[in-house]
């Protein structure tokens, strides 16, 4: 309907600032309670890197979960089609549809699924589709102390997500998968 | 959209077939059950305030069947700025933690020995009434001891001690921020904040605030600094999370930092950087000040400090460049040494001669929102002296809050008179306090120990009687005005009734009164309690107001500058700001911060350095399931110079020893830590058991941590303890 109104299709993403990431886990546990995720799985992380030597010492950290890709590995594997794309980008998983075969695991780059050994169904991030679609933002972009996670749709020549990656360089991680992943890290 | 038969809801009836053939319920049944478009239950937004910190965030808790199923941020309180913290959103898995305690407990054993039985709220109310009053009749009403954390509630609690006629109320400042209150109130005549969304130069020591997690403190810097690029200067003997975004990171010698800031104050005087007007307008003492830094070379303060002299000077006139949008941030940390309060006054006076004071960017007196009091029934001033003996050794000190240590060490030794009963309301002295052993001796020599806490904290663990209160997601509680440049009130109300026999504190404070002829002084509600201190609010429908918002805040925009004016007077003696004060000297202290040098560690011994981590708060939440998982047990940071001179490989079990205790953990080898300190994670190594995931996990620091105190304010001095480490295990995979 929308695309035969001229209006764009919408195209959710993530930009991530990740300097502003102080590590301080908000979003783990946000995710966590607002998708009943069972204890010891995550749909998101924040990958810590350090090094040096005392007293010449960094550390970094960097939030990462599904990356919602254009072209998801995760999605052509998928013997069942359980693991789908909408048309707004979002991947997800149809749980009455998925099997548990966990070829989607496999085939992620980014290590964003797993198998939830309570309901037998490959579980991953939605980008709370549920209340994104309600109209509110990602359960971990909302929690956040320090803003580190900007969510829109860049389609939208006037969100806050496009004017980021218009205005300010990025990259994504392991481009050279052809996933086309949707998590834009801002430098 | 239509739905044709897709190969999709083929392979789904497929699925479905074979999984209700085979009745297996590891393939989901249930889930076969379960359809898009079931009818959804009645959900419903409460908004409140958090209690898993002192922070009270706003937040706006989902219901959903009578049950907490989310806990949002609530965006409208300009203190916690839309945002809810790892420990915020796991405060539902604290009200459904399966180790709660659901009902008032008796001991049946042995102190410690985890015998309970479970009572009536009647019996439990009976029983602690009986043993109170049994003490006042033998002892006198200053033989019990109330000791308290701050809370919505608290002062229900202190009013019952002081109703029962006990002086003795400590309360958590000289275990926290004391020192730094202090300092602040002799210097300024208030304690003031620290306005980091708009500053360009920020110094801080230790206070790790990117771990530390203070509203909006923490999301202000983040903020200034990589949105504005403010400067952030951090000394910290460890590389925290703070450190490692800090423009620029000294690991300074533990216990330089006075030195340092002396140093700064040398150079800015010296070179003439300060805010003469202001200086000459509004600072008393500031001739004596000029005399007594000229000592304080940036060479001297070198060697103390370990950062080069160039630095310090460079950064003096950095931060005299940037002024007044510069400051020495204080923030909340708990006190180090014996001289903290002088090192806290120190900043106090660095900030004030650079006319940082009340201005944009700077260090500002703190606005409020008046709230209106519920008139009770006064009672009769307790009569007798405290058992701190505050206004002998403390003058100074803050008299509500007393000085915990000082109490701990009198009621031990007797004097001046004895301490036979113990109340401790949503406080764990078994793990807040130094020296544990100290602490368990003093619970011993209690004719009764009373514990009012939403868990089984280790000091409940060796109580007589427990009185759990309902956590607050299950409680309306009083409304609380948080000062601050930009102020807000809040309201807690409750979210979901309770779950267990659990009780707001109101409610067991009225039941004890009322069993020791105290009732009249409790004879309101708690609604009327709140009704009248929403009254004064500047909003139509004020308590309407706060339940649906569950915040106000002021209204406009921060501002700056009332207390610069020319006839302005500071609440200190002098009615300035007092760079040199003389009732410090008249209490026999120093009247201008002079450093001590602290004494370093005895050879082959370490300093333990105290810190926080952004997924527990103190010892309170170490059995939270979703925080444990995060952060499951504490480790022992150590430096791989002395850690390979000692033998020590990553993970290997080490023991470490102080002049009080001992206790073993896991070693983490480290270049994130001086070679000449150690540190562990507050919180762990419980010893109730009743904490499945925390208990004997790991070490608690206050087995090892020794007594020492501020001079000044008392405050409890958490880095004068030194070590010993040695191995005694092999990592588990070695």
């Amino acid at each position: 309907m929308r695309e035969r109104l001229g209006i764009k299709r919408r195209r959710y993403a993530l930009a991530v600032d990740a300097r502003k990431c102080i590590n301080c886990k908000a979003c783990v546990v946000a995710c966590k309670a607002e998708n009943d995720v069972p204890l010891g799985r995550f749909r998101n992380r924040i990958n810590e890197e350090s090094g040096g030597a005392f007293p010449r010492l960094r550390a970094s950290f960097e939030p990462e979960q599904c990356h919602h890709c254009a072209s998801p590995s995760c999605v052509r594997v998928c013997p069942t089609g359980a693991s789908y794309q909408r048309s707004d980008g979002l991947v997800l998983v149809e749980g009455d549809d998925c099997i548990g075969c966990g070829y989607c695991i496999i085939a992620c780059p980014y290590d964003a699924r797993f198998f939830n050994e309570q309901t037998r169904i490959v579980e991953k991030c939605t980008m709370c589709a549920h209340r994104v679609d309600a109209g509110k933002p990602p359960a971990c972009v909302e929690t956040c102390p320090t803003r580190v996670r900007v969510f829109g749709d860049l389609a939208d020549s006037g969100s806050e997500v496009r004017h980021l990656l218009d205005s300010r360089r990025s990259h994504v991680k392991q481009p050279e998968t052809g996933n086309g992943p949707h998590i834009h890290y801002l430098d | 959209m239509s739905a044709p038969v897709s190969r999709r809801a083929l392979l789904r009836g497929a699925a479905g077939a074979a999984a209700a053939v085979a009745l297996a319920p590891h393939l989901g049944c249930a889930r076969f059950l379960k359809r898009r478009g079931e009818v959804p239950v009645e959900s419903r937004e409460v908004p409140t305030a958090c209690e898993l910190c002192p922070n009270k965030c706003a937040v706006l808790a989902v219901v959903e069947g009578g049950r907490i199923r989310k806990l949002n941020p609530n965006p409208l309180s300009p203190k916690s700025r839309g945002m809810l913290c790892a420990r915020g959103n796991a405060a539902v898995r604290s009200v459904y933690d399966p180790d709660r305690v659901k009902q008032p407990l008796i001991r049946a054993g042995a102190r410690g020995e985890g015998k309970w039985r479970p009572v009536s709220w009647d019996e439990a109310f009976d029983f602690a009434a009986g043993k109170l009053k049994a003490i006042k009749g033998q002892h006198g009403p200053e033989a019990v001891l109330w000791s308290s954390t701050e809370g919505f509630q608290e002062e229900f609690f202190s009013n019952l001690g002081l109703a029962y006629g006990s002086p003795n109320l400590v309360r958590h400042p000289t275990l926290c921020l004391a020192s730094v209150n202090l300092a602040y109130s002799m210097t300024f005549g208030t304690v003031p904040s620290f306005d980091l969304l708009n500053a360009d130069y920020v110094i801080m020591s230790g206070a790790n605030r990117f771990e530390s997690i203070i509203t909006p403190d923490t999301m202000d810097l983040v903020e200034s600094t990589m949105n504005r690029k403010a400067k952030l200067v951090y000394l910290d003997p460890r590389f925290t999370v703070t450190a490692s975004k800090a423009d620029e990171w000294f690991p300074v010698r533990p216990g330089g930092d006075m030195a340092f800031i002396l140093a700064l104050l040398h150079v800015i005087i010296g070179e003439d950087r300060v805010d003469r007007e202001f200086v000459a307008a509004h600072c008393h003492g500031f001739d004596e000040l000029r005399a007594h830094v000229q000592q304080y070379t940036p060479k001297w303060a070198a060697a103390e400090t370990e950062i080069p002299a160039a630095d310090i000077v460079r950064i003096a006139r950095e931060f005299a460049d940037a002024a007044p949008r510069a400051l020495y941030y204080a923030g909340r940390r708990s006190s180090w040494y014996v001289n903290d309060f002088q090192m806290r006054r120190a900043q106090a006076i660095l900030n004030a001669v650079v006319g940082s004071w009340d201005r944009e960017g700077g260090v500002v007196p703190n606005s409020k929102i008046g709230l209106g009091e519920l008139l009770y029934m006064p009672w009769d001033e307790p009569t007798a002296p405290r058992i701190d003996e505050l206004d002998a050794r403390f003058p100074l000190a803050a008299k509500g809050d007393g000085v915990f240590l000082q109490a701990r060490e009198n009621v031990l030794a007797g004097t001046p008179y004895p301490v036979k009963g113990w109340m401790v309301y949503k406080q764990d002295p078994m793990n807040a306090l130094p020296d544990r052993g100290r602490t368990q001796k003093m619970i011993e020599g209690m004719d009764f120990v009373g514990v009012i806490d939403t868990q089984m904290s280790d000091t409940a663990w060796f109580a007589d009687v427990i009185l759990p209160e309902s956590t607050y997601l299950e409680r309306l509680d009083p409304l609380h005005g948080l000062p601050g440049i930009w102020p807000v009130v809040v309201m807690r109300q409750q979210v979901i009734k309770p779950i267990h026999d659990t009780r707001a504190n109101l409610e067991i404070v009225q039941g004890l009164a009322k069993r020791l002829g105290l009732g009249d002084y409790f004879d309101y509600t708690i609604e009327q309690w709140v009704a009248e201190q929403a009254k004064e609010l500047p909003v139509d429908n004020p308590l309407a107001h706060l339940q649906k918002h569950g915040v106000f805040a002021a209204p406009g925009a921060p501002f700056y500058g009332t207390t610069r004016k020319p006839d302005h007077r500071f609440l200190t003696r002098s009615g300035k700001i007092e760079l040199y004060s003389e009732r410090l000297a008249e209490a026999g202290h120093d009247p201008l911060p002079t450093y001590v040098a602290p004494t370093p560690p005895p050879a082959d011994s370490f300093r333990v350095l105290l810190g926080r981590k952004a997924t527990h708060t103190h010892a309170g939440t170490t059995n939270n399931a979703w925080l444990h998982e995060l952060t499951p047990t504490n480790d022992l940071w150590i430096n791989p110079v002395p850690a390979a001179a000692l033998g020590i490989a990553h993970g290997d079990v080490v023991e470490v020893a102080s002049k009080v205790g001992k206790v073993r953990l896991p070693a983490r080898v480290t270049e994130e830590i001086r070679p000449d300190c150690v540190f562990m994670l507050h919180g762990f190594g419980k010893k109730s058991r009743q904490l499945r995931l925390a208990y004997n996990n790991g070490a608690s620091d206050a087995d090892v941590l020794e007594t020492a105190w501020d001079r000044v304010s008392g405050n409890a001095a958490f880095h004068e303890t030194f070590v010993t480490v040695r191995k005694v295990g092999e990592a588990p995979h070695a």
